[in-house]
Parts: structure tokens; sequence; C-alpha cells
């Protein structure tokens, strides 16, 4: 790809704050790679896994029908988001209005009543993680990565919805599989880092009830902390910003709970390649962002 | 001697189970489930769940529409998709869950129960509808405190090393909330949502 394709970007909320790293990882590395970034205009929040009990289904559809009107003025085929989250909402709320005609047409009443025109369900939304292996492909990645982290013991972790349930369907691009996808760890290795093996790829962190309730899901989060340190990693690497906030900052209970001495960092894959395409350390990989310092890869990077 | 013939303490309806299949998304595949248990043995948190997805179908079945409503199955629902990825039938059981959820939420099921996943739920609907983003702060304290104003100011000072690590990072937003711009427009199209969705 000597030219760049325009994608349109869908940041989501928590870009703005507990996953800055991750948005500013994701704008740094994108570019490098042939992809450019464009905002969707003034976008709100996709009600994430829980909009649908506070606000209902419908209102929960409305919002990502505004966003997805609002990518449609950008004039590009393709959306992206690095939010499992969002990716889940915006992609689901797109095959609904496309193959739901009556959800259709309710969400383009709704957004009658605010002024926009209708929308069809004509975008294709994707996930980060699928454009890197569907649009720009790990040769090009390990091309780029010319500042190779040699010696970075890697726990590559997917989580849940970056994967389920759309990965291994033609709308969401069949990019790899859901109880054994390796793209985070062909990632790793177009880095030059080392790809442990690591058992829990697809576990869940508990998510959103890991925020509400952390005591009925630490004993998630203990799990994939131990498998990676068996695997000996210095960092877990992981595409969702809820993971990446959860097994972080709840590591001091996990210890205090069950008496263990955790303090492994996690990152974004896109930090990593930020890393590895020798590019700043914080500005574009934002390492400072991350409350577990990742101390071996910052090392790595080029000051 | 010949063995009584059973009397049967309860009727089937089938009213709820129908009332399902067409309200619910992805109700319309849940007659297609053949008791196999797998979605219950792929819950990460099932043992949280008093019945789990595969009984709840069943009770949908037998019209046990009190107990599927109240039940704490629908508010354990992590949303990791792995019951929806693994039946085999192709039925997806985390949205009939989460459909559920919504209805229960509804029709006034969970308050009683001080479900957590409602109050969240509620917080963060708060927050999407009147910035038309999620503040994450303002969300996680006005849901510490729907629990009261004693158990809100313990668990706000049990996180407070994690919120200054958060600030320390510039992960927590400090000022006032992030806004959409056109907050007039989004309102009037999540009023229309509201309306449609109570015509049916």
């Amino acid at each position: 790809m000597s030219e760049k394709m325009k994608f349109t970007y869908y940041p989501g909320c928590s870009s703005e704050a507990t996953g800055r790293h991750l948005d500013e990882s994701t704008r740094a590395v994108f570019p490098e790679l042939g992809i450019e970034v464009q905002d969707i205009e003034d976008w709100n929040c996709c009600g994430a896994s829980i909009g649908h009990i506070g606000g209902g289904p419908l209102p929960q559809l409305a919002l990502n029908a505004r966003n997805l009107a609002n990518a449609k003025k950008n004039g590009n085929e393709h959306v992206f988001t690095s939010c499992a989250a969002c990716y889940l909402n915006t992609h689901g709320s797109n095959l609904t209005i496309r193959e739901d005609e009556k959800k259709r047409e309710q969400a383009n009443e709704a957004l009658k009543a605010g002024g926009m025109d209708a929308y069809e369900g004509d975008l294709k939304v994707h996930h980060a993680m699928e454009v890197l292996v569907n649009f720009v492909g790990m040769d090009k990645i390990a091309e780029r990565a010319t500042n190779k982290l040699e010696g970075l013991k890697v726990a590559g972790w997917v989580g849940c919805q970056t994967v389920r349930p759309f990965a291994e369907t033609d709308d969401g691009g069949n990019y790899d599989t859901y109880e054994e996808p390796h793209f985070l760890d062909d990632i790793t290795k177009a880095c030059g880092a080392e790809a442990v093996d690591y058992e829990p790829k697809t576990n869940c962190c508990g998510g959103s009830v890991a925020v509400m309730k952390p005591e009925k899901t630490l004993h998630l989060m203990k799990l994939l902390l131990e498998e990676a340190e068996k695997a000996g990693a210095d960092v877990i690497s992981t595409p969702c910003p809820l993971c990446q906030t959860n097994l972080e900052m709840y590591q001091e209970a996990i210890n205090k709970k069950y008496g263990t001495n955790f303090n492994i960092p996690v990152v974004f894959p896109q930090q990593l390649m930020a890393v590895a395409f020798g590019m700043d350390p914080q500005k574009d990989a934002a390492l400072h962002r991350n409350t577990i310092r990742a101390e071996k890869l910052e090392k790595m990077a080029k000051k | 001697m010949t063995a009584a013939i059973p009397q049967p303490s309860r009727t089937y309806d089938l009213s709820f189970a129908r009332w399902v299949r067409e309200n619910v998304k992805g109700g319309d595949k849940m007659n297609l489930c053949m008791q196999c248990g797998v979605c219950a043995g792929s819950c990460p948190i099932g043992d949280e769940m008093d019945n789990g997805p595969r009984k709840t179908f069943m009770m949908v079945r037998a019209g046990m529409k009190e107990e599927v409503l109240s039940s704490s199955t629908l508010w354990n629902c992590t949303s990791c998709y792995r019951c929806y990825v693994r039946c085999p039938r192709g039925i997806p059981v985390t949205s009939i869950i989460q459909g559920l959820a919504a209805v229960a939420a509804k029709e006034g099921y969970a308050p009683k129960q001080k479900v957590e996943n409602y109050y969240f739920s509620k917080a963060f609907w708060w927050s999407a509808e009147k910035f038309g983003k999620t503040d994450e702060r303002l969300v996680t304290m006005k849901y510490f405190f729907s629990f009261g104003l004693s158990e809100g100011i313990k668990r706000a000072l049990d996180n407070l090393k994690i919120a200054l690590g958060m600030v320390k990072a510039g992960r927590m937003h400090i000022g006032l909330p992030h806004t959409i711009k056109n907050k007039s427009q989004l309102k009037a199209i999540v009023a229309k949502a509201k309306e449609l969705e109570q015509k049916g």
C-alpha cells in the first residue's frame, strides 16, 4: 500500500480518560502503516455493554445510529475503532440497521427528530486489530519495525469483544478465530519481541462487572496474572481499553486478597508498535500513562 | 399396584415464551435450545448466577416470568460472548440474557434488589444522555453513592489510591465533563427513540 487509505475513526469515551494511551498510540501508529485517521465529527457514547439496561435497546441503537450517520459525512467507506465495546456496539448496530427493516425505520425516525439524514447501514465498521490483519498485514508492520523489541517477552491477551462475537463472521472480516486467535502474537513477533505461550488468551477479566463489583472477578484477573508470570512474560499486551485498565488497577487488590506479589505491566499492541517503530516513548507510545510502568519496554524506546 | 397418575402442580403457560420470542433480540432462536449446557459451562462468573442461561431458557419456556425477571442471572453477565459463539445451535445467548435484563429493568424488577448492574447502568446512561459521553469519574461516583451516603463514602475511599494513580497518569479527567457539541440534537434523538420503544 503506497498510497494512504482513509479510514474514519471512532475514538470512544475511554480515549479521553482511562484509555488515552490507546488513543494516542493508535493515532501515532496507524498513519505509519498507511492508514489515514479521520475522526467522526461530534461523536457520542456507544452505550457500552450496559446502555440497553440504563436507556433501553432502541435508545442505545439511536446513539450508534447518530455516530454512523455522522461517520457517513466523512465520505469514507470504512470506519474503525480501537475500543472493544465501541466496536461491538457500532458494528452490531450497523448490521441491525442494515438487516432489520423495522429497526432501521425506527433509528431513522429518531435521527430525523434530531434533524439528521437517514442512514441505511452501508458503511463498513472494523476493529483496529482487524484493520491491521486485513488491510495492513503483518509484513508491513515487520518492515516498519526498525527498532526490534529483541528479548521482550509478551503475553498476548485478546480478551472478549475484540474477537467475540464477530471475528469469524464475513461482516467481521473473518480475521481470526474465537477460541485461538493468533493476530496478537503475530503483532508481537512483527515487532521483534517474543510471544510466550499464554493459555488464558481469550479469558474474560470481568469487564464492567469488575468495575462495579471487583470482588466478583478478582479470581479471573488473578489467573490472568499467574499464567503470565508462569510464562515468564515481561509485559501483557491487550487490545482492549477496559481489560488494560482492569488488570492494571486491580493488581494491588489481588495482592492484598491472595497474598501475591504481582506487578506486571499491561500495555496495548499499539504501544509496542510505537516503540518498535522507533517513535517517541511519551508522545507516540504514551508509556508514561501506564500506572505500572513497562520499564523494560521503556528502556528499548528510542529517546 | 398401579402407580398413581401424576398431577402436575404447574400448567405450562407459553404466553411469556411467545412474548420473549417477539420482543427480545434473539428470542426467536430460543426454541432451538436443546439444554446442553455449553452456555452455562462457558460462563466466567456462572457461580454468581442462580440459574445460568440454560436453566433460564427452560424457565422462559415454562412461563416462569416472575422467577426469570427477578433472577440474579440477568445481572451478572460480563458480556464476554463466550456462550454466544459456543452455542452449538447458534443461539445468541448473550443477547437474550441482556434483552431479558433490559425488560426486567423496565418492568421494575431490578431496583428492589439493589442490583449493582442496574445502578451502574443508570449512572452510565445518565452521563451518556446528559453529556453525550461517558465521564468515567462522574459515573463511578454517582454509582457509588446510589447505595447511600455512607456506602458511597466508603467505596470512594476504597478506590482513592486507584483514582490518584489515574490522575497522575493523566487518565482521569479533571475539570468539567467532556461533552458533545450538539447536545440538543442528541437529546431529541434519544427522546424519539424512547417514545418509539414505548410504542413497541
